[in-house]
């Protein structure tokens, strides 16, 4: 080091002394973005949306998903549930006793099913029977005092309640309000909506499942899988509104039908009939547009002796992906199957729907005799991409997904000891990682907390309210 | 029904030929050993999703675990064995099988061992309107199956996983 500091040379600072010396120092990538994403360590960090208050009188999962984005990014949603009963999706899912319990005070005996889960976390929970003219000014207030709400009833009911956009546009300007629900306007305005119906009645569902030839049938997804792609599709109009509310201080009012959103997710399904008049079929676990590349069923379990049915007979399938010509030569020699190779050189001729029919069956022939890990092993051993179809105790106990936190437990502060999987498998973030605060509350649990300390009506008020069922 | 035993066993020369109704109710996913409702014979099936897997296998000497639901023999007038006739068919409850009986199942604890606020009826919330704070002290509120956990802690059986 030099003596005089005035002095000090570049090399003699501690650190790099050169690019190339920087370089070497920099830590491995990999281990840069464990520091950057530091799983574990989301409420050390600052939520992107703080300072964003948020309503929700939603219902089941669709749009109470474009809330509980909003409220894992920081925003203080507060959801509204019907006095005593709450949200219905509390009372459906899964059947059998899967429940949390307490729902509320005056229904010891009733529990929250692990249905509500993901959908409605990290808010406050507040009871108001928001169509009463008694309970109208509380809601106005709050309206006041909020940035946008979420809704879901039939087209039109809030606005014969007189909580419509145009009505609460009027008390705040920079409102945004969102319809979401089945149709929207048009001729079926009345029409509701379940994940199950946007799925059939968008088309998703009748290009999903094996065709008629294999023994298939149109088939639904079994989780809601649109109800909650829906839901976010909301949050994104959210975002942009708040991003135009910014730009012009002015609300928004966003329309959006489920049924509507799902034809989105159909892909070339549309294009192609409007260029070719061709309606595109189902084809199950394979492809109609790449050959090989499907899930095939192997001949052994993995887990022949387990009790459980998953295991021990579904333990069977591998993703198999393998249609670039050389791809599709090295898996016909490491299966003995040179013949189809040789048949199906080029991949035009074996993406045909006759070619496709053959080569699985062939190669459902050669893993007649192996198990699902002898498959991938080989598979994947020659450079093919394969992977295992994995049930969810798999996925519990995978590797990958417990260093990216995206399976772990959560101690909840009421309900104790859950395992996740919602809010931290949607994208790491570096600066305002998502959270999960609470995984839900018991019906009107916070209404002290809105009612009296947030919009300062008094005790005696919020009583005398409870005591009429009004909350 | 999701499928049929159709006895062919011989008894005295003569085809027993009794067709066994297998409800799904009891059998859409079921392994053991079933009777025959005429001549009692033991036939050991697998079913998986209504569809027969493995069976039916005849199993002599062997004990039934249940018997089918209804049984009749259509080459002999339709001769039938109604439900409920102890050791033919099996009693008619209209219930079915244990498991699914859909008796709750009250968790205190996790998959890794861990206190869970799942089991009824809770303690009400202090609060006012339905209040409820934002932490459930476990200790304070069920104490009784804060020492269980206590225990379980002792002995390990608290995991990470």
């Amino acid at each position: 080091m030099a003596k005089d500091l005035r002095e000090v040379r570049l090399e003699d600072l501690p650190g790099p002394s050169s690019k190339e010396e920087l370089e070497e120092m920099k830590m491995p990538y990999e281990d840069y973005c464990r520091k950057m994403f530091d799983v574990g360590g989301e409420f050390g960090k600052p939520q992107a949306l703080k300072g964003i208050r948020w309503l929700s009188t939603t219902m089941y999962i669709f749009t109470p998903h474009s809330v509980a984005n909003l409220a894992e990014l920081g925003a203080e949603v507060i959801k509204i549930e019907m006095p005593r009963m709450g949200d219905p999706m509390r009372h459906t899912s899964p059947f059998n006793e899967a429940y949390l319990y307490p729902l509320h005070d005056s229904r010891p005996m009733t529990g929250t099913g692990f249905g509500f889960l993901g959908a409605n976390d990290s808010e406050y929970h507040i009871t108001m029977d928001y169509h009463l003219d008694e309970m109208k000014e509380a809601f106005y207030r709050l309206v006041k005092m909020s940035d946008g709400l979420t809704e879901c009833y039939r087209h039109g009911t809030f606005d014969r309640w007189k909580q419509s956009y145009r009505y609460l546009q009027e008390l705040n300007p920079r409102f945004i309000y969102v319809w979401g629900g089945g149709f929207g306007y048009g001729p079926k305005i009345f029409g509701g909506s379940y994940d199950i119906l946007g799925q059939a009645h968008a088309g998703l569902a009748s290009v999903t499942g094996m065709h008629d030839f294999m023994g298939g049938h149109v088939a639904k997804h079994s989780n809601w899988c649109i109800d909650w792609y829906s839901g976010t599709l909301i949050t994104y109009g959210i975002l942009a509104a708040m991003h135009w509310r910014r730009k012009t201080g002015l609300g928004t009012m966003i329309e959006f039908s489920q049924v509507q959103a799902a034809t989105r997710a159909l892909g070339y399904t549309v294009p192609l009939y409007g260029r070719f008049g061709i309606v595109r079929q189902r084809w199950g676990n394979w492809d109609t547009q790449l050959c090989v590349h499907g899930i095939i069923l192997c001949g052994k379990s993995d887990f022949p002796d387990s009790e459980n049915p998953q295991d021990k007979y579904d333990a069977r399938y591998v993703m198999v992906s393998a249609f670039q010509d050389a791809d599709f030569k090295e898996l016909c020699d490491i299966t003995g199957l040179k013949e189809l190779y040789a048949k199906y050189q080029a991949h035009k001729d074996r993406v045909e729907a006759e070619p496709q029919v053959e080569i699985y069956a062939a190669l459902e022939k050669w893993a007649s005799d192996k198990s699902r890990s002898q498959v991938v092993k080989i598979l994947q051993d020659a450079g093919i991409l394969a992977e295992p179809v994995m049930n969810d105790r798999e996925v519990y106990e995978c590797e990958h997904y417990r260093q990216r936190g995206t399976i772990r437990w959560h101690e909840d502060p009421i309900f104790g000891d859950v395992l996740l999987q919602s809010t931290y498998s949607t994208g790491l973030m570096s600066e305002t990682p998502r959270r999960q605060s609470w995984i839900w509350r018991p019906v009107g649990a916070d209404n002290v907390k809105i009612y009296h300390e947030l919009m300062g009506y008094p005790i005696k008020k919020v009583e005398d309210w409870y005591a009429k069922s009004w909350i | 029904m999701c499928d049929i035993i159709w006895c062919k066993k011989e008894i005295d020369g003569k085809v027993c030929n009794t067709v066994n109704y297998l409800d799904p109710y009891c059998f859409w996913n079921w392994e053991g050993k079933v009777n025959c409702a005429e001549c009692g014979t033991v036939y050991y099936i697998h079913m998986i999703q209504g569809f027969m897997y493995k069976g039916p296998e005849e199993k002599p000497g062997e004990k039934p675990d249940t018997s089918p639901l209804v049984a009749d023999q259509p080459l002999n007038g339709y001769k039938c064995h109604i439900p409920g006739i102890e050791g033919r068919t099996r009693p008619y409850q209209c219930l079915p099988r244990g498991i699914y009986l859909g008796r709750a199942d009250m968790v205190k604890f996790s998959k890794r061992g861990r206190l869970v606020r799942g089991w009824r009826p809770q303690p009400p919330s202090s609060g006012i309107a339905g209040s409820f704070g934002f932490n459930w002290d476990a200790k304070k509120l069920s104490p009784d199956v804060w020492e269980e956990y206590q225990e379980k802690l002792r002995k390990g059986e608290a995991k990470d996983w």
